[in-house]
């Protein structure tokens, strides 16, 4: 079975975020990746009481439009996103699944998003979001080491603070993971 | 962040329920969900959590009696309210009935992770402490491994056979069979029997403190590092480590052992200069670690490093016949030890206890004569004096695991379900003996 990434822009997310997240996406995880709108726009997770887009049903219909089993689905929107448990989140994923998503909205050097054109800074946190969630749809978990990309992050200054790669254990572990879904889709 | 820090999550809300437990996940922490007051409670009679996320308005019980009973049942579990706007000052009432904290919701990201933080630092700092106490109770009980079974006898030949060619041994067998005193016949039996024996409990500390028991640090490596010290691995030059209860590792330290066994050599933490070590592995496992492997709880190719030579300690009812050789010899201690004059172990008792199954095995039937010698009245250990329960005696003809349950039930009763102490007369360790409730479902009438 193929296995790939697809990155999902919803509404318009200027290429100066994709491109690069679909090349950084494609190195780290050594799988082919490719920029596919697969949601028009995310309505439907609306909360009118927040003012916000609930990140989880967002998932389930991102998972629901898999085109094939051997695929992952990382979507990117402009809105902000929640958990009812939390007052915002950065990106959610499936934790060993196939969906993930990420939020320009607190990410980007302005306000609201630009849909034309981000900073350098906006590409370079959202690439390091994207590959946070990813890397939870692989089942990899929050990592202690403040500079590894599975570093959970409460505030911007440590989306900034982190690198872009992995730490030498969460290295393992992806290559463990990455392993076992070859295998398992044999 | 640990997969072995316990949290129990009870709102009636299951929006918010699921929301909180996913996040929790993805931070590593074991996590469950109940939606109301009772299961909550139910659940927690069973299995010890570390954390309880428990809402205020809960629709069966009023979530301030939740919080009592949880303190009830086991003072050391922390519970944080989950509360909504308005309803603050009960909130603020539950801390002093004993929460640690309360929230409000929506939570703030940072709020959250800083909170729990916290709980949880403080608990493995109580852990550690106790880690240091058991520690050095346990040094000072040096004792030769005893039996004249032929099961021993066995192991007795394979220990000469295999301690000269220094690969690494894996020992499994239930607690209290003694398999720290087989690693240290291995040791001792050896050509590094002049260096170092030193043993670890891989399942006493937290992750990150062990992390710096085992690789030592250098000045400045984090706050507390005042000066550099060396850790275990680097004590071990030359002789032997023991890595006791090696299947309780954390994921990451996994991945280090691996490589300080692949490479033979580390750096301190802070460090970059690679140190050279040479010493012989001997792990223990009391459980079953190529099943801990299946389930995804231990690294296979950790697993094959350390396998070489599996060997397994009998538990106690496999050799019966070595009971009275043991009791005589830990009477004797006893004797010595409390200056007590009590001669000999009554026909009766010793009846008893050939007849009992020893679930905690050597160090039950210790801890058994050790409580005889103290309370005996006469000048030979009568049955009475043993810690061993009539009901036991009864069902001897049942199952072992019949046997089990009902010593393990009579212990509880004897100890007001106090859990520590139960433990303790048991021989066995708190997380075994809650496993052990849980897998007979034992508990409490209220
Ligand atoms: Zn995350
Ligand atoms: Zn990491």
């Amino acid at each position: 079975m193929e296995r790939e990434i697809i990155i999902s822009p919803i509404g318009g997310i200027p290429s100066s975020v994709t491109v690069p997240v679909r090349k950084a996406v494609a190195q780290n995880f050594g799988l082919p990746a490719r920029i596919v709108p697969l949601l028009q726009h995310i309505d439907f997770a609306y909360s009118p009481h927040r003012q916000q887009h609930h990140s989880t049903p967002i998932l389930d219909k991102l998972a629901a439009l898999l085109p094939h089993p051997g695929c992952r689905i990382l979507a990117i929107t402009e809105r902000d996103l929640y958990i009812p448990i939390l007052t915002h989140v950065y990106g959610e994923a499936q934790l060993k699944g196939t969906a993930a998503i990420i939020s320009l909205y607190r990410l980007s050097d302005s306000n609201p998003p630009s849909l034309v054109q981000e900073s350098g800074l906006t590409t370079q946190r959202s690439l390091k979001e994207a590959l946070h969630e990813l890397g939870h749809t692989l089942g990899l978990k929050h990592c202690p080491d403040s500079s590894c990309l599975m570093h959970y992050c409460r505030k911007m200054s440590d989306v900034d603070h982190k690198t872009d790669r992995f730490c030498r254990y969460c290295r393992v572990w992806l290559q463990d993971a990455l392993e076992e879904d070859r295998l398992s889709l044999g | 962040m640990n997969p072995d820090t316990r949290i129990l999550v009870i709102d009636d809300e299951p929006i918010l329920r699921e929301s909180l437990q996913a996040w929790l996940e993805r931070d590593n922490y074991t996590v469950e969900a109940v939606g109301s007051g009772k299961e909550g409670l139910e659940r927690i009679s069973q299995i010890p959590f570390d954390l309880v996320f428990l809402d205020l308005k809960l629709e069966d019980i009023n979530g301030i009696q939740v919080l009592s009973r949880i303190k009830e049942e086991d003072p050391d579990t922390a519970v944080v309210m989950i509360t909504a706007y308005g309803s603050v000052p009960s909130a603020v009432e539950a801390m002093k009935e004993g929460a640690e904290d309360y929230l409000l919701k929506p939570f703030e990201p940072e709020e959250l992770s800083v909170l729990i933080e916290k709980i949880i630092s403080h608990k493995a700092r109580e852990r550690e402490n106790i880690y240091l106490r058991q520690e050095k109770q346990e040094r000072s009980r040096f004792e030769s491994l005893l039996g004249q079974s032929e099961v021993m006898q066995e192991i007795f030949n394979f220990i000469e056979d295999i301690a000269p060619t220094d690969s690494t041994v894996l020992i499994a067998g239930e607690t209290g069979t003694g398999k720290e005193l087989a690693a240290k016949a291995i040791h001792a039996t050896s050509h590094r029997c002049e260096g170092p024996f030193v043993a670890v409990n891989c399942g006493s500390l937290p992750e990150q403190l062990m992390e710096s028991e085992l690789f030592g640090y250098e000045q400045g490596a984090f706050t507390d590092a005042k000066q550099s010290k060396k850790g275990r691995l680097e004590l071990a030059n030359s002789g032997t480590l023991f890595l006791d209860e090696v299947g309780e590792i954390g994921p990451r330290m996994q991945i280090d052992l691996l490589r300080v066994l692949e490479e033979h050599s580390f750096t301190r933490l802070g460090g970059t200069r690679p140190i050279k070590t040479d010493f012989r592995v001997i792990a223990a496992s009391n459980r079953d670690l190529a099943r801990t492997v299946r389930e995804g709880g231990f690294r296979e190719d950790l697993y094959y490093r350390l396998n070489v030579i599996p060997l397994e300690m009998p538990p106690l009812r496999k050799r019966k016949e070595d009971i009275p050789l043991l009791a005589e010899h830990f009477l004797s201690r006893f004797r010595q030890e409390t200056n007590k004059e009590i001669e000999h172990i009554s026909r009766q008792a010793l009846d008893l206890m050939m007849l009992y199954d020893w679930p905690g095995n050597v160090r039950e039937l210790e801890n058994a004569i050790e409580r005889a010698v103290v309370v005996g009245k006469s000048k030979n250990i009568q049955p009475e004096d043993l810690p061993i329960s009539r009901e036991a005696e009864m069902l001897g003809q049942g199952s072992l695991q019949e046997m089990e349950k009902a010593h393990i039930l009579h212990v509880l009763k004897q100890n007001d379900w106090n859990i520590s102490r139960s433990a303790k007369v048991l021989g066995i360790d708190r997380s075994t003996l809650y496993k052990k409730l849980q897998r007979y479902n034992l508990r409490q009438k209220a």
